[in-house]
């Protein structure tokens, strides 16, 4: 029927696009690999490479290692935000995301101002020393990277309780454990689960922190798949084990999406408001113990940034020339691009990716609408090309289609590409989980005045989720500007955004230049979060 | 009243997955008319509307407007009024701009609409609401609004899906009344669904039972209430159910009489007995164990719980 076929348009654009610009690409990618690389052959020769093997050992002990840390730390924190409200809750959970947005890099260089040779933290305690390099340095890492993640899904789910239920519990005689049982503990696990799963997928895919913090010892596949194609020159070995690193991790990528699909159902469409925290209940003090110390993670790490950036240029020199000499001659001269060019273009490209999900969002969310038993397809698929990685669908766009476009001037157009597809599973939750909560006798009542569904779509249902629309346009604005690792691949010696230029400033040991980057980045993912929460939205995953 | 018709439907039939929600539905509105659904929850006159607008699709059947099939048209072009039981207004355009919506869908010239939305205003007491934003009205305010913008359109029928029942018992009867004028007024027809079967029989021009999807008896108020067609319709309109000498009665609270012990045959044992402000509710266990409400304002109705007493019923309606 009609209604149905107008349901389908708008996702089948979405449907295109992701396999156009990421799917096609990359199973062509790995499909021209195996047969170049000597096909079943080939592919145990990359399977039995002892530091292929190495690379999957370290993907998984660093993901897992990362999802547990990040689960132990993040799950309380997230109880204590999503059951209760206190000042500067709201702000919190917006700070939180925050690592979450910087480019690893940024996170890299935090751990190494925190935990790494004459850092703040191991200068006064030398043993912290082993948390700023090698195996344990690429955790913390991860961990100050995802366990903020971990807390705001344990927030949703934990926000998800009926709090009748806990008052039923608490009249009929039962304790704090009871309630934990009856009524707020199930959905908050549900939430840290997804946490720790979403964890493992993006330790098992990092690529800054083993390339940075231990080198290739610690390559994660994702980092050995980089260095396959760009070290060795090896592209067909770099495609068999991009597609060993998609087998690897499709599992857990189909566990996370069922569980944040349970972690949407229990939440309902209801949003709760959490009651006063109760500051003299013993109960609550391991959870705010956790909360803090989650916080204070968070906080040095943005602190470490800022601070390592406010440094003077050299020693003696004024507070924030770094910030004056990252923008000079001198900057320039050494990589070949002005800063200014490089700012130019992280803003231009979070932009226009940002625009583009934006535009995707809308579309899939119109379509999910009208057929809501496509939700879960749908979410799998722009979920997809995370776990693609990053370094593969990038590697994959420039083969697949620079030939079509044609010449160095299509390095924009895939980097526009690259970033939308990469923003597009963080921007579609936050149209979507928005459109839920419309009534639907809103949409309803338009069509019976004669509105037709877009109609209805445009003038009814977007407007009433406009928080939601600048919340996905901010995150994938956010999530974009701070991208590396896509970009870092794409781009060409002339070519510049902020994290790659980082990136670079830390190869050459500009590292005062590095650290007013870095600390650039951070300034702009926190105002990105602080606008988001100040109109009283939050981010949804 | 106009006696054309307007609406017509013919052997809907419709279903939630495989659970059959609606079977075999015809009905008729004509032009101006004022027809009221009337059956418990859960007895398909939702869906009913719901189909008849094109929210939902009919597993078979059809629906006709003023002659004009409507099957397989999308809901935005069949024309018809809807209101539901929130009043699910705009919360984002002010009281004119909703009144306003469904005129600049159709592409109305401005001096239309303007003259359009001012006049229902008036009609429905708005006017001096038109700038005011939905969340700062009250409830009656907030259902008026929503008529006045079902109503802009200048559809031929209007749906009412319970408009009333998320508004105050208080102002219910004076709104409930304030619809039925706009409606005439405009000489819209409607199709009320309700499950308040005082404000069903207070409101229709006809009123049609529905029970178990199934159109159940049809007709006037006063025939429909005069003579339940069976047992399920009879309790659906407050009747008592009794069954003497082989045959179901039907008998109206009001119809209840209660003597000493030994004034009749049929005699009972009050279960309970509360004042119910003009008159006392009076319920009798008969020893079958059926229940028969009786309402009195006579002192024989001051019998304790526990107390034997006798019936006799006033009137009595024999049940096929």
């Amino acid at each position: 029927m009609s209604a149905r076929a107008t349901g389908a348009v708008p996702l089948l654009v979405v449907v295109a696009f992701v396999a156009a610009f990421a799917l096609i690409p990359a199973a062509v990618l790995i499909a021209h690999g195996v047969a170049t690389g000597g096909g079943l052959g080939g592919i145990a020769r990359v399977a039995t490479d002892p530091l292929n093997e190495r690379a999957v050992e370290n993907s998984l002990s660093q993901g897992a290692a990362s999802a547990a840390l990040a689960g132990l730390l993040g799950f309380p924190a997230g109880a204590l935000l999503g059951r209760y409200s206190f000042r500067g809750r709201r702000e919190l959970l917006a700070v939180l995301i925050v690592p979450f947005l910087l480019p690893s890099l940024a996170v890299v260089l935090g751990v190494e101002t925190l935990f790494g040779a004459d850092g703040v933290v191991s200068s006064v305690v030398p043993a912290a020393s082993s948390l700023g390099s090698g195996f344990w340095g690429i955790v913390t890492a991860n961990v100050l990277y995802d366990a903020p993640v971990v807390a705001l899904l344990t927030a949703v789910g934990a926000e998800s309780a009926s709090p009748a239920l806990e008052e039923t519990v608490a009249v009929l005689g039962g304790g704090p454990w009871a309630a934990f049982w009856a009524s707020w503990g199930r959905p908050a696990i549900l939430g840290a689960a997804a946490g720790a799963v979403l964890t493992f997928l993006f330790s098992a895919l990092s690529f800054a922190p083993p390339l940075l913090l231990c080198g290739a010892r610690c390559y994660t596949v994702e980092a050995r798949v980089w260095s396959l194609d760009q070290i060795f020159l090896d592209p067909g070995s770099a495609a068999i084990l991009a597609l060993v690193l998609v087998g690897l991790l499709a599992v857990p990528a189909a566990l996370y999406l069922t569980l944040l699909a349970r972690l949407r159902a229990a939440r309902g469409s209801v949003e709760r408001r959490p009651r006063p925290l109760p500051w003299r209940s013993p109960a609550v003090w391991p959870l705010l113990a956790a909360t803090t110390a989650l916080a204070l993670a968070v906080f040095a790490l943005l602190g470490s940034v800022l601070w390592a950036a406010a440094r003077p240029e050299s020693p003696g020199g004024a507070a924030f020339s770094a910030f004056v000499g990252l923008f000079g001659a001198g900057v320039t001269t050494r990589l070949g691009v002005s800063t200014w060019s490089a700012t130019a273009n992280t803003v231009l490209f979070a932009t226009l990716s940002s625009a583009m999900a934006l535009l995707f969002a809308i579309a899939a969310g119109f379509g999910i609408g009208r057929r809501p038993a496509t939700a879960r397809t749908m979410r799998a698929l722009v979920f997809a090309p995370l776990v693609v990685s990053p370094v593969v669908l990038s590697f994959s766009l420039a083969q697949f289609w620079r030939p079509v476009f044609g010449g160095e001037s299509t390095i924009g157009v895939l980097i526009l590409l690259a970033q939308a597809t990469l923003a597009l599973p963080f921007a579609l939750p936050a149209v979507e989980v928005a459109l839920r909560r419309v009534p639907p006798a809103l949409r309803e009542s338009a069509q019976t005045l004669g509105a037709r569904p877009w109609s209805a779509y445009l003038d009814v249902e977007l407007p009433l989720v406009r928080a939601g629309l600048v919340t996905a346009a901010l995150f994938a604005f956010a999530l974009s500007f701070g991208e590396f690792t896509a970009t870092y691949f794409l781009a060409t010696p002339t070519f510049n955004t902020l994290p790659v230029e980082l990136y670079r400033l830390e190869g050459l040991r500009l590292t005062s230049y590095a650290a007013a980057d870095a600390g650039l980045l951070v300034l702009v993912s926190l105002v990105a979060f602080l606008v988001i929460v100040r109109g009283g939205r939050r981010v949804e995953l | 009243m106009s006696s054309s018709e307007c609406l017509r439907v013919r052997g809907l039939s419709a279903s939630w997955g495989t659970t059959p929600v609606l079977s075999d539905i015809d009905l008729d509105v004509n032009d101006g008319e004022f027809v009221v659904l009337l059956g418990p929850n859960g007895s398909g006159k939702t869906t009913l509307l719901r189909t008849i607008v094109g929210l939902e699709s009919p597993t078979s059947g059809s629906v006709a407007l003023r002659g004009r099939s409507l099957d397989g048209t999308p809901t935005y072009r069949r024309g018809i009024g809807m209101l539901f039981q929130e009043p699910a207004l705009f919360p984002h355009r002010s009281v004119w701009e909703n009144v306003a919506y469904g005129l600049e869908l159709a592409r109305r010239p401005r001096e239309q609409i303007d003259r359009r939305v001012d006049a229902m205003l008036d009609m429905l007491r708005l006017a001096a609401l038109a700038d005011r934003r939905p969340d700062t009205l009250s409830g009656g305010e907030r259902q008026r609004v929503a008529l006045a913008r079902t109503l802009a359109p200048e559809p031929p029928i209007v749906l009412l899906d319970e408009p009333f029942a998320s508004v105050d018992v208080e102002i219910r009867t004076a709104l409930r009344s304030e619809f039925r004028r706009a409606l005439s007024t405009t000489g819209t027809a409607a199709l009320h669904v309700t499950h308040d079967r005082e404000e069903g029989l207070a409101l229709a021009d006809r009123v049609i039972l529905l029970s178990d999807g199934r159109v159940a008896q049809s007709g006037a108020p006063e025939d429909v209430y005069r003579k339940p067609v069976d047992a399920r319709v009879a309790r659906f309109l407050g009747y008592n159910v009794v069954s003497e000498r082989g045959t179901s009665l039907a008998i109206a609270p009001e119809d209840v009489e209660l003597g000493p012990p030994d004034s009749s045959p049929t005699r009972g044992v009050v279960t309970l007995n509360g004042f119910a402000g003009r008159d006392r509710v009076v319920e009798v266990t008969l020893p079958d164990g059926v229940r028969v409400e009786c309402r009195t304002s006579q002192e024989s109705g001051l019998a304790p719980v526990g107390a034997s007493v006798s019936l006799r019923w006033r009137r009595s309606v024999a049940l096929a």
